[in-house]
């Protein structure tokens, strides 16, 4: 239950919607842009949440796209995290999708909520990421195209008014031998220690974490220190951990220490994968 | 030939509730009802400055805000908890205020905008703390409760009551040990996660009754609770309950429907509703205890226990309601299922600055079972003897006396040894505890032993009444409440049995009203087919005594000399002279239009026999009927690199006296299994140093989820209680409490570590190996 009020919107336009959220900020309505509408009530219901005016993207095409055009996958933010899933376009995606919260919620959680959430894992970035996909984000200027590299840090960079749209991404990337493990405190639902999601292209390891840090990244000094044969798979590893680039979180999931640990087995994994047990 | 004893028979109530139209109290509707929000503490022990709720009271459509008052102070054996915090809070989500609003959103945007000014007080995190020389003191004034007679608070400490077990000579027991054993657990509180949230609604009627629904376990509780608490007269207190969507002893106290009840009398008698969120249900209604303890054993080279001294630490958080009579259940089988001479056991219920306890399925013995039998285990690797070898060589055999001196025999406690013995057959003991599965996975199987006996009231009654429908089916009137446990449908059953009557015939009214339908205790502590079964079977041969009679008059011959079965009432060598149950049950019509008998009602009671308060020297008495025992294990998948793993297996071995219905009795028990393997392997509060809980919310306090559970392996062993009906015993709790004994023993022979605390993350393991 919220116990504030709020207007509901349903534009059916990209310009409409945009349109709409700085006529609704003039008037002083804070206004949110929603998807799927989960964080609004988990969050809203806790009062971590407040906002005067709701914008409901699921009416607007662009955000519904799901199709292969030509060399590239078009994913529409609007679309929940259970059908892009079961659209099989892109498997790490999928992989990365299937672990998050659970199936009644993917049925609502869409894939531009969960790249745009509150809650820190934000999970369905890290293919993402990976893959050098494309973020197609809405706003006073038009539709414009961001590498996601670029805009996601941390979070996703968007301007006030913003919103995103489409993901993305080049078909020969999703065909990339992957790896994607999350780790959990204990059993086989709810939210990781740590989900590290990685992709082999053409030798080279690149890796993606969540829930290590207080939010998702992908780190090139990480990805170096793993992908430097001139030392010892323990050699990496260690070097690897040693770059992580923000306070390891400690929280009711793990200790630090604990989710370092789970790092290094999850490290050499993920380097067992391709290279063989090694000497780690 | 069984008409219905041990069949598979579907409940009574699963129609409803497969379809969902079985309706909780929730469900009801509520024209004009009136919504009532709490307000809680953010801090686990803070004076309160001062309460500002000058703009809660201008919310549109808030009616009434509720503060704490010195007086009434409520607790089952101690009076020390207001219903709402008075000058002082004690723990992390306990209520402050409630606001009575038209609405719900009102009432809760109300309820936001009360603001309390806190003075933070040192927080008190475990027992051992709060048994601190310089420990705060949580109840300054605690000799100056009101109490019940049987209960030992000590004054000027946390110590809220302290049980003694003094059997035989401790000082011999050791002389003849030649090994002894000595290790510390603890584990802390956690909740019950039953699926329906506590709800109640109150209302005072114009002519005076004060009408309660609620989600509870003990409705007739809240009849003499609300009377003792309020002076209320107990006959104009009526309360309903209908369908509980799980209880497992969170549903036995007593709290939300104190508040419900001023806030009712605060806006004039109009109906009112109080309904937990998931956060309130876990952190600000009462929690599963946590426990810390000392045990040390003494036994001989062959195995052969002698001598046990134990220490119980019960964390009974901020207030001792059913603390207290849970610490003295642990005492009174503190040993687990073994026979010992010489046994001393304190058993302390201790405040703490954490959410307050009340009972929790099994009633102390899965964590006092978690103590013992994980010392067992180390006491049968010091001793090199096998570990289920060891426990049999110990168990409990009819003609050995109980720690409270109570000489048990065939009846009163199950058969162990064969439990035992059938245990080994399952998990294929002879292969070994330790098979390699990988170079880093093993499958390592634990096991733990079970007995509990029921300490309850000692004038616990229940009562039934049956009445005919004039086709000649039959009601049942029970207030055992349909908790989801299936006690009404097993009622039916019995009844089909005795009556040698179609069970589609027999009707169970599954609502309870305190007003109308006979009293039963309370719905806990495994007592519901001993104590409800007894009495429908005495209202059953009552009936049957009033249709004999009738028919005796029709068929002109003695009652004595009539049979009564399958809708008929016969003559016993002459069956074909007979005439049917629904002539007569309301009465015989004679052609000529007289008419003899009138309705049939029948009426049956029982009262458990012989219970005793158990002596405070030295804990001797008789606390308790009967005794289940059983033997349970795991078999567990370990990654010895990364200290996770798997529960691939669970069983159970119980002697249940009598199978009454299989599948219902197997649910019973695999329900319980899964409690008990989550509370041992991730279900626990996470506190911060300030008592804060940081996971009340099922995000991130984790049961097990579809897909999580093991296979089950369930058997019962048939040694009967001649005193329960068919000779049943109680099984309600009975599958948990050897589960986390059973996880914690395979885990630490996995792990290679003595592992002492619950529940068993990954990282917890990790942690006890050094790990960090």
């Amino acid at each position: 239950m919220l116990s504030f009020d709020f207007e509901y919107y349903k534009p059916a336009s990209i310009d409409e919607a945009v349109q709409l959220f700085q006529s609704l900020d003039r008037q002083g309505k804070n206004p949110s842009y929603i998807s799927g509408g989960t964080e609004l009530i988990t969050l809203g219901r806790v009062n971590k949440i407040v906002t005067g005016a709701v914008i409901d993207i699921k009416a607007i095409p662009e955000c519904l796209v799901l199709e292969k055009q030509g060399t590239q996958l078009v994913f529409g933010a609007a679309q929940s995290l259970t059908v892009v899933r079961e659209k099989q376009f892109f498997p790490l995606l999928s992989k990365a999708i299937v672990e998050i919260a659970d199936h009644t919620a993917r049925n609502k959680i869409t894939l531009g909520g969960n790249i745009c959430a509150n809650i820190i894992y934000r999970e369905a970035v890290l293919p993402l990421l990976l893959t050098d996909s494309t973020l197609a984000v809405a706003g006073l200027n038009g539709l414009i195209q961001y590498p996601i590299n670029d805009i996601f840090q941390q979070t996703l960079q968007l301007d006030r008014g913003e919103f995103l749209v489409q993901v993305i991404t080049h078909k020969q990337e999703t065909e990339l031998p992957f790896v994607c493990l999350k780790k959990r405190r204990q059993w086989d639902v709810g939210y990781p220690l740590l989900t590290a999601a990685a992709l082999n292209k053409n030798g080279q390891i690149k890796l993606a974490i969540s829930g290590l840090c207080s939010f998702p990244f992908r780190d090139k000094r990480m990805e170096y220190s793993l992908n430097n044969r001139s030392l010892s798979m323990k050699a990496r590893i260690e070097e690897a951990v040693s770059r992580i680039p923000a306070p390891v979180l400690n929280d009711v999931h793990g200790s630090a220490e604990y989710r370092v640990f789970v790092l290094e087995n999850t490290l050499q994994e993920i380097l067992a994968e391709w290279e063989g047990a090694g000497d780690a | 030939m069984s008409q219905s004893i041990g069949k598979s028979i579907y409940r009574k109530e699963a129609l409803e509730k497969v379809t969902g139209k079985a309706k909780y109290t929730d469900d009801y509707p509520a024209a004009g009802t009136l919504h009532v929000k709490l307000a809680v503490s953010p801090y686990a022990h803070a004076r309160i400055i001062a309460i500002d709720t000058s703009k809660a009271g201008e919310v549109p459509g808030v009616r009434a805000i509720l503060l704490g008052q010195p007086f009434p102070l409520t607790g089952e054996e101690i009076k020390d908890r207001p219903p709402l915090a008075f000058e002082r809070v004690r723990y992390h989500g306990e209520p402050v205020a409630a606001v009575v609003a038209d609405t719900p959103h009102q009432a809760k945007r109300a309820a936001e905008l009360i603001a309390v000014t806190y003075e933070p007080l040192p927080v008190i995190n475990s027992p051992r703390e709060a048994l601190q020389p310089d420990a705060v003191l949580i109840h300054e004034n605690l000799e100056t409760y009101e109490k019940i007679e049987h209960v030992y608070p000590e004054a000027k400490t946390n110590i809220a009551d302290r049980t003694k077990i003094r059997k035989g000579n401790m000082e011999q027991g050791w002389t003849e040990s030649d090994v002894t054993l000595e290790a510390s657990f603890s584990l802390s509180p956690s909740d019950h996660i039953a699926m329906e949230t506590r709800c109640v609604t109150a209302e005072i009627r114009p002519d005076g009754f004060v009408v309660f629904s609620s989600s509870t376990q003990s409705p007739y509780m809240i009849m003499e609770l609300m009377s003792r608490y309020f002076q209320l007269e107990k006959g104009k207190i009526i309360v309903n309950t209908p369908f509980v969507g799980g209880g497992y002893g969170g549903k036995v106290a007593v709290q939300l429907e104190l508040i419900a009840y001023l806030a009712t009398l605060a806006v004039g008698g109009r109906p009112v509703k109080l309904l937990n969120t998931r956060e309130e249900d876990m952190i600000t209604s009462p929690v599963h205890i946590g426990l810390d303890a000392d045990i040390k054993l003494g036994a001989t080279q062959e195995g052969k226990l002698k001598v046990a001294q134990i220490t119980y630490l019960f964390d009974t958080g901020a207030y001792s309601d059913k603390g207290v009579t849970i610490s003295r259940a642990a005492a009174i089988t503190c040993t687990g299922p073994y026979q010992l001479e010489n046994i001393w056991c304190d058993s302390l219920c201790v405040y703490t600055n954490h959410p307050y306890a009340t009972a929790y399925r099994g009633f102390s013995h899965a964590e006092l079972l978690f103590v013992f039998e994980r010392a067992m285990d180390m006491l049968a690797k010091k001793l090199n003897i096998d570990p289920l070898e060891l426990r049999r060589i110990n168990a409990f055999l009819p003609g050995a006396t109980t720690p409270t001196q109570i000489r048990l025999n065939e009846s009163t406690v199950g058969n162990l040894p064969q439990c035992i013995d059938r245990l080994k057959q399952l998990m294929n003991w002879k292969e070994g505890q330790v098979t390699q599965v990988n170079g880093r996975k093993i499958r390592v199987k634990g096991v733990s032993c079970i007995w509990k006996t029921s300490t309850i009231d000692t004038e616990a009654s229940s009562g039934v009444v049956l009445t005919f429908n004039v086709d000649g089916s039959v009601n049942i009137l029970s207030g055992i409440v349909e908790i989801g446990t299936g006690t009404k449908t097993i009622l039916a059953q019995l009844l089909a049995e005795k009556l040698k009557m179609d069970i589609k015939k027999i009707h169970v009214k599954m609502e309870v009203d305190t007003q109308t339908t006979p009293k039963h205790w309370k719905t806990v502590a495994s007592r519901g087919t001993l104590m409800a079964g007894r009495a429908l079977l005495k209202a059953a041969d009552d009936a049957v005594v009033q249709l004999k009679d009738t028919a005796s008059r029709v068929l002109m011959c003695s009652p004595d000399d009539l049979e009564v079965a399958n809708d008929m009432i016969y003559v016993r060598d002459e069956p074909d002279t007979f005439i049917h149950v629904k002539d007569v049950c309301h009465g015989y019509k004679y052609p000529s239009g007289h008419s003899i008998g009138g309705q049939v009602i029948g009426r049956g009671n029982y009262i458990l026999r012989h219970l005793t308060h158990i002596d405070h020297e030295t804990g001797a008495g008789r606390p308790g009927p009967e005794y289940t025992v059983g033997a349970q294990g795991v078999e567990v998948e370990f990654d010895t690199k990364e200290f996770t793993y798997k529960v691939l297996k669970a069983f159970a071995v119980i002697d249940i006296g009598k199978v009454l219905n299989k599948k219902a009795a197997e649910g019973q028990v695999m329900g319980a299994m899964s409690m008990g393997l989550n509370f041992g392997s991730s279900e626990t509060f996470v506190v911060s140093d300030d008592g804060i809980i940081l996971n009340p919310r099922l995000r991130t306090y984790v049961p097990f989820r579809y897909g999580d559970h093991p296979e089950y392996l369930v058997h019962f062993l048939e040694t009967p209680h001649i005193d329960g009906p068919f000779g049943a015993r109680g099984v309600g709790e009975h599958g948990l409490i050897g589960m986390p004994a059973a996880l914690a023993n395979s885990l630490s022979i996995a792990s290679g570590v003595e592992l002492t605390m619950l529940p068993l993350t990954p990282e917890s393991i990790w942690k006890e190996t050094g790990g960090g």
